[in-house]
C-alpha cells in the first residue's frame, strides 16, 4: 500500500490553548477515513493543517512522501488536496455552472476566467460532474436558491472538476437534515472509491462513520484517543470517547 | 462597563447639546446677527423683488418664453448630465483599482488565506487617501482644479470624482469586509489565484450593493454638478452663477427648472435601476 | 450555446454594469481631448500645487486663523443641524404617518409631507443659500437656513423610512395595552430606531461641516473663505494647511460618530 499521507509528532497550539498534541499516523491512498470526537476535540484543527490552512506549531505532514510545507503553489496543491466543508463554500450569487467550474480555475488563466464569467468554458465538465451527483437540471440556476443538500451535491460536483488525490471533508453533512445527510454521504463515498481518492472526513455521526468508512480515528483533547478499523469499534469504545471528564 | 457605555453616550448628548448652544451664541453674538433685522422692511421689498423677478412679473422678455434660451439651457443641462456620469465613472474605476488592499479582511489575509507582509501597509496608504479625498467638499476640489484645467465640463467632472472617489472606496472596502468569507477561501483552495478570487468570490457577492451605491452616489453628484459649476466648471452652473451677476432673474428660473428635472429624473431612474437588479 | 444561459434573470447585474459602462463610455465622448483642455502654465501650477502639500504653512499667525476659522466652520455646521433635527424630527413623523390611522388622512399626510421633503433635499445648499441672499441679503442665518433645508430633507426622509421599516408587532402590542399614538411613538417607535439615526445624523453633521465651509461662496467666512482667499493670492502652501484643518474636523466629526455608533449597537 501506497502512503498518501503521513504526520509525524503534530501538535499545534494557540496563544494559549493546546488544540491538538503530538499526533501521529499514517494514511495510505484510498482509504476512507473518519475522524470523530466529541467538539473541541481538534477535528477542525487537524484538517486545517492537512490542508495548509494553518502552519503546524510542531512536527511533519508528508504528502505522497513530499513536505506538505513544500507544496506552496496553491494551483498545485489544489491537484493534491480538495476541501468540502458545510454548503457555505459556495458563491451563492453564481449559477450553479460556475460554482462547479470553478475546480478547473487552477488550471485557467486571466483571460479564460473572464471569458468564462460570460460564456461558460469547459462546459462539459460541469455537465458530467452534476450527472453524476444527480443535478442534472439545475446547471443554471441560482446556487443560493437550492436546498441544503442541492448545494452540497454542487460543493461535490466541484471537487470532481477539481479531481484532487485527497479529500478532506470538514463536517460534510452537519448542516443537513438525516436523510439529506446520508445521501450527500453516501455520494461522497461512492465519488471517493470510483475516482480512487482518499477521503478524510470529520463526522458528527457515529453511526454514519461506523458504516461508510473503513476506519475511524477519535480525537479528545487533542490528543488520539483510538485508531481502529470500522469493525473493531466497539459501543464501549464510543461511550467512553464521548463521556464527561468525570470529576475528580 | 455598561456604566461606561451610558455615560459616554450621555456625555456625547451633552456635548452636543452644548455645541449647539454654543454655536448660536457665538454666531449671534460674534457676527452680530439678529433675526428682527432680517425681517426689515427694505429687506421684505428686496425679497418681493427677487421673487418677482424669479417670476418675470414686469419683465419684458422674460427667458422662460424665449426658445434660444430654452435650447440654451436645454445644451447646458445635457452637458451637466454628461459631467455627473463621467465623474461618477471616474470616481467609480479609480474605487474600484484600490479597493481591495483597503478592504480590513483582506489586509489581515483572513478572506483569502494569503497574507503579504505590505497588507497593513497598503491598506493604510488608500484608507488615508480615502479620507483625504473625501474630507476635502467638492466646491474646494474645484476650486483647486480648475486653476490647472481651462473651464469647462472635464474639471467639474474631476472634482466631482476627486471627492467622491474617497466615499465610493470607502462603501466598497466595507462591502467587501461585510463578505462571506468561506465561499471566498474555499476558491483558494480549489486553486484559484487572486485575480480569479476577486472575479469569481468577491465580485460576484459584492456587485449588487456596489450598484446601489454607485447609483446612490450618481444622484447626489447630481444635486452637486451646479455647485462645482459655480467656480467655471462648466453646465448648469456656471451658467446660474452669470445669470446672477447679471441679475438675470427669469434665466434662473429656467436654469432651476432644468435643475429640478435633472435631479428628480436621476432619482428616478436610479431607483428603477435598484429595484432592477434586486 | 444552451438557451438556459440566455435567461435574463441570471444576467440583469451583468446587463446594468454593461449599461452604466457604455454610459460612461459615452460621456467621454463629449469631451474634446487634446492638450487645450490644460492652462499653459497648468502642469506648473499643478506641481506648485502638489509641492505646497508637503510644505504647508504652518506660521503662527496662519494657525491661529486656521484655528478661528475652524470653529467658525464648525459653529454653522452645528447650528444648522440643530435646526436640521427639529425639521427632520416632525417632518420625518408626519412623512412616515404613523401617528395617523390608516384611512383618507393618511393618505394624502403622507405623499404630501414626503413630496415637500422631496423638494428639499432636491436642491443642493448652496443653491438655497443663493437664493436667500439675492432675496434676503447676506446674513449668517441665510447660510444656517440654507443648510438646514436640504438636510433637514434628507434626514427626514431618512427618519421617515425608518420609522416605515420597524417591525409592527411590538408596536401592536403597545397600542393592545392601551397606549395612545403619541405614548407609542415615544415608547415604540423612537427607542426602536434611536441607534440608527443617531448614526446616521452624526454622519450628516460630518456632511454639514463640509457644507458649511463651503458656505464661504455666499460670504459667510471659515474654512472655505480661507481656503478660496489663499488660492486668489496664489498662496498654496497657505490653502493646505486650511484643508489640513478641514480633514481634522471632519475627521474628529467621523471618529466621535464611530465611537458613538459602536456603543450605540451593543
Amino acid at each position: 500500500m501506497q502512503e498518501a499521507i503521513s504526520i509525524t509528532q503534530i501538535s499545534k497550539s494557540y496563544e494559549r490553548k493546546i488544540a491538538l498534541s503530538s499526533l501521529s499516523f499514517t494514511v495510505n491512498k484510498g482509504e476512507l477515513v473518519a475522524l470523530i470526537g466529541p467538539s473541541g476535540a481538534g477535528k477542525t484543527t487537524l484538517l486545517n493543517l492537512l490542508a495548509a490552512i494553518l502552519p503546524p506549531s510542531q512536527g511533519h505532514i508528508l504528502i505522497d512522501r513530499q513536505p506538505l510545507s513544500e507544496l506552496m503553489d496553491h494551483k498545485k496543491r489544489a491537484k493534491k488536496i480538495g476541501i468540502i466543508r458545510q454548503q457555505f463554500d459556495l458563491v451563492g450569487e453564481l449559477p450553479v455552472i460556475h460554482n462547479v467550474l470553478a475546480g478547473r480555475l487552477s488550471e485557467w488563466g486571466i483571460f479564460k476566467s473572464i471569458l468564462s464569467m460570460l460564456v461558460p468554458q469547459d462546459k462539459e465538465y460541469a455537465v458530467q460532474a452534476l450527472i453524476r451527483v444527480g443535478l442534472t437540471d439545475k446547471l443554471y440556476e441560482k446556487t443560493s436558491s437550492l436546498s441544503g443538500g442541492e448545494q452540497q451535491r454542487v460543493a461535490l460536483a466541484r471537487l470532481l472538476v477539481q479531481s484532487p488525490e485527497i479529500v478532506l471533508a470538514d463536517e460534510p453533512v452537519a448542516s443537513l437534515d438525516p436523510a439529506r445527510a446520508e445521501d450527500v454521504l453516501e455520494l461522497l463515498v461512492k465519488i471517493a472509491l470510483e475516482e480512487n481518492q482518499t477521503l478524510i472526513a470529520s463526522l458528527h455521526s457515529v453511526e454514519y462513520a461506523r458504516k461508510y468508512f473503513d476506519r475511524l480515528i477519535a480525537l479528545k483533547d487533542g490528543e488520539i484517543f483510538f485508531d481502529l478499523p470500522a469493525s473493531s469499534v466497539t459501543d464501549d469504545h464510543i461511550n467512553s470517547l464521548y463521556r464527561l471528564k468525570e470529576l475528580s | 462597563m455598561k456604566k461606561y457605555k451610558l455615560s459616554f453616550v450621555t456625555a456625547s448628548v451633552y456635548a452636543l447639546l452644548l455645541l449647539m448652544i454654543g454655536s448660536w451664541a457665538s454666531i449671534i453674538i460674534g457676527e452680530k446677527a439678529s433675526l428682527s433685522l432680517l425681517f426689515t422692511e427694505k429687506n421684505l421689498f428686496y425679497a418681493s423683488k427677487f421673487f418677482k423677478g424669479l417670476l418675470g412679473i414686469n419683465e419684458e422678455s422674460p427667458a422662460y418664453l424665449n426658445a434660444e434660451n430654452w435650447k440654451n439651457a436645454l445644451d447646458l443641462t445635457i452637458e451637466t448630465l454628461v459631467m455627473s456620469v463621467m465623474a461618477t465613472g471616474f470616481a467609480t474605476i479609480a474605487a474600484l483599482l484600490t479597493v481591495v488592499p483597503a478592504a480590513r479582511n483582506v489586509a489581515d489575509g483572513s478572506l483569502t488565506l494569503a497574507k503579504k507582509w505590505h497588507g497593513w501597509l497598503s491598506f493604510g496608504v488608500v484608507r488615508g487617501g480615502y479620507i483625504f479625498s473625501r474630507a476635502v467638499p467638492e466646491l474646494v476640489w474645484a476650486m483647486i482644479i480648475i486653476f490647472i484645467f481651462k473651464p469647462g465640463i472635464l474639471p467639474g467632472a474631476i472634482a466631482l470624482a476627486l471627492h467622491n472617489f474617497g466615499i465610493l472606496g470607502k462603501l466598497f472596502a466595507e462591502v467587501i469586509e461585510d463578505l462571506d468569507s468561506r465561499p471566498v477561501r474555499n476558491l483558494s483552495s480549489s486553486g484559484a489565484g487572486r485575480f480569479q478570487l476577486f472575479l469569481y468570490g468577491v465580485l460576484p457577492a459584492a456587485l449588487p450593493r456596489f450598484l446601489t451605491y454607485i447609483l446612490y452616489r450618481w444622484e447626489v453628484i447630481m444635486r452637486t454638478t451646479i455647485v462645482v459649476g459655480f467656480v467655471g466648471a462648466g453646465g448648469l452652473g456656471q451658467q446660474f452663477k452669470l445669470s446672477m451677476s447679471f441679475f438675470h432673474y427669469t434665466d434662473i428660473t429656467l436654469l432651476l427648472f432644468f435643475y429640478l428635472l435633472l435631479v428628480f429624473a436621476a432619482d428616478y431612474i436610479s431607483e428603477k435601476a435598484r429595484i432592477f437588479i434586486k | 450555446m444552451d438557451k438556459r444561459w440566455l435567461n435574463f434573470e441570471l444576467h440583469k447585474r451583468k446587463i446594468l454594469t454593461l449599461i452604466l459602462l457604455l454610459a460612461f463610455m459615452l460621456s467621454l465622448f463629449f469631451v474634446e481631448w487634446h492638450s487645450n483642455l490644460i492652462h499653459s502654465g497648468g502642469f506648473i501650477t499643478a506641481k506648485q500645487i502638489a509641492a505646497a502639500f508637503f510644505t504647508p504653512d504652518l506660521s503662527g499667525d496662519i494657525l491661529l486663523l486656521a484655528l478661528e476659522s475652524s470653529w467658525t466652520t464648525l459653529s454653522y455646521a452645528a447650528a444648522g443641524m440643530s435646526l436640521v433635527i427639529i425639521i427632520a424630527f416632525f417632518f420625518g413623523i408626519f412623512a412616515s404617518g404613523i401617528l395617523v390611522s390608516e384611512g383618507k388622512i393618511k393618505r394624502y399626510i403622507r405623499p404630501l409631507f414626503r413630496g415637500q421633503l422631496g423638494i428639499m433635499r432636491a436642491i443642493h445648499e448652496l443653491v438655497w443659500a443663493w437664493l436667500f441672499v439675492a432675496s434676503i441679503g447676506l446674513s449668517s442665518f441665510a447660510a444656517i437656513f440654507a443648510l438646514a433645508i436640504p438636510y433637514g430633507g434628507i434626514l427626514g426622509r431618512i427618519f421617515a423610512d425608518m420609522l416605515e421599516d420597524i417591525p409592527r408587532e411590538p408596536i401592536k402590542a403597545l397600542e393592545a395595552a392601551g397606549a395612545s399614538k403619541i405614548q407609542a411613538l415615544w415608547y415604540g417607535y423612537l427607542p426602536m430606531v434611536r441607534a440608527s439615526i443617531t448614526s446616521y445624523a452624526m454622519y450628516r453633521f460630518e456632511c454639514a461641516i463640509r457644507s458649511s465651509a463651503i458656505m464661504s461662496f455666499v460670504g459667510i467666512g471659515g474654512l472655505g473663505y480661507q481656503i478660496q482667499l489663499s488660492l486668489d493670492d496664489l498662496h498654496y502652501d497657505e490653502v493646505w494647511t486650511f484643508v489640513f484643518f478641514l480633514i481634522a474636523l471632519v475627521l474628529i466629526i467621523d471618529l466621535w460618530s464611530n465611537q458613538l455608533r459602536k456603543r450605540l449597537v451593543q
